[in-house]
């Protein structure tokens, strides 16, 4: 907390006042906002840093936490009065109603209930956790540190605040960390994520399935009624064992990816051609569209997974001709 | 010397890892490919095929973003 305090709040502006546009340092991992950790060994396994993603974590969950409330609120005063949702509660309706629709509509009546709750929290989630790193001030007002190689010159604004300039210093520079830091370009944030998404899916096939889901995996009932078909069945199976795993990287990687790659862009473009504020914007732009893109595609292929693991192996044939129907029936 | 080669090769090996988005513009390509040839055939499915499209460009362009991301480290010395 000292070393924060005595460093100084940094301000890397936009533009602000001519100031040019300071590339940020690039990393792949959250910055710490202080150098040493809060806990020293948290829950006996490793030290636990206050990262910038901490606070923006914290964010995300206080306003979908107020956002339920106020839905929730909406709709019980519409509940005394005449049942017409009004405002917020409306809103959030015809979202999840939409959302609802298109989960009834590939998984079938039975098991929308169960798998839209994961679909549309994990994309509302991944959608509030993408847009919120687009907010002004993320990636550029934080703590400075004293940077240990190369680092930027600073110049006082006054009442502690300073600010950096573009030009890099070989010694007794600085560098900033941040105080928000988008959480989807947190790699843990991806990864837990991806696991709970993943674990859900395998839950959900054992309760469709029962004990039959790890025919799936490990399928030799065939080995010996038809040796040659048998063997190709049981290496599929190890194969969908090992996509399984895959499922976790691709997820993970995928949304981290994408988000970093957007933080990259812009910070490179702004640097390069930020005194034509023009361009950061129509970066900023693209960013929102990948950000909704991004929950919608982490979200649809958790309910697809879903479904592929409720329907089970040997009913697929069955149960596709009828999806098409239905599909065909909504249009 | 040794610095200049080292700073020769991080550019050359972010260039070459970009080399993997050229897959990726085949896969967009493919889908847009797909996508309209089905719009253009039966119109009412716009709104079905237009969903499922953007999905499926979203995929091809995961690709070219894990070759952007690892040209990006390589590029600014991040690991």
């Amino acid at each position: 907390m000292f070393l924060g305090c005595a460093a100084g709040g940094g301000l890397a502006g936009y533009g602000l006042a001519g100031i040019p546009p300071v590339r940020p340092e690039i990393t792949a991992a959250a910055e710490k906002l202080i150098a040493e950790p809060i806990v020293d060994n948290f829950l006996g396994l490793a030290p636990l840093y206050l990262v910038n993603t901490l606070p923006t974590l914290g964010l995300t969950i206080v306003l979908l936490i107020l956002i339920a409330y106020f839905t929730n609120r909406s709709l019980n005063r519409s509940l005394k009065t005449d049942l017409v949702p009004r405002g917020i509660g409306n809103l959030m309706e015809a979202i999840l109603e939409a959302l609802y629709n298109m989960t009834e509509g590939s998984a079938g009546a039975k098991w929308a209930k169960t798998i839209f709750m994961w679909f549309a929290t994990i994309m509302i989630y991944v959608l509030f956790a993408n847009l919120l790193k687009l907010l002004p001030g993320f990636e550029s007002i934080g703590v400075l540190h004293p940077a240990h190689g190369e680092g930027f010159a600073i110049r006082e604004l006054g009442g502690g605040w300073s600010y950096l300039l573009p030009h890099q210093v070989e010694e007794g520079g600085f560098i900033l960390a941040p105080f928000f830091r988008g959480i989807s370009v947190d790699l843990n944030f991806t990864v837990s994520l991806a696991l709970i998404a993943v674990v859900a899916v395998q839950a959900i096939g054992f309760r469709a399935l029962g004990l039959g889901y790890l025919k799936k995996f490990f399928n030799f009932g065939n080995v010996f009624k038809v040796p040659f078909f048998g063997v190709i069945d049981m290496g599929m199976g190890i194969l969908e064992l090992v996509s399984e795993f895959a499922k976790i990287l691709s997820f993970a990687f995928r949304l981290f990816g994408n988000m970093f790659a957007g933080v990259v862009l812009v910070a490179v473009a702004s640097s390069l051609i930020g005194f034509i504020s023009i361009v950061p914007a129509m970066l900023f732009l693209f960013e929102l569209f990948v950000g909704v893109i991004q929950a919608f595609v982490f979200g649809i292929l958790t309910m697809v997974f879903m479904v592929m693991a409720t329907a089970g192996h040997g009913h697929e044939e069955e149960h596709a001709p009828e999806g098409s129907q239905t599909e065909v029936h909504e249009l | 010397m040794e610095g200049s080669i080292m700073e020769a090769g991080r550019y050359i090996g972010a260039g070459l890892a970009m080399l993997g988005a050229a897959g990726a513009g085949v896969g967009v390509g493919l889908s847009a490919l797909g996508a309209l040839g089905g719009m253009a055939r039966n119109p009412d499915a716009y709104g079905n095929l237009l969903t499922s499209m953007i999905l499926g460009i979203a995929f091809s362009e995961a690709i070219a973003i894990y070759c952007l991301v690892i040209s990006f480290l390589m590029l600014f010395k991040v690991v």
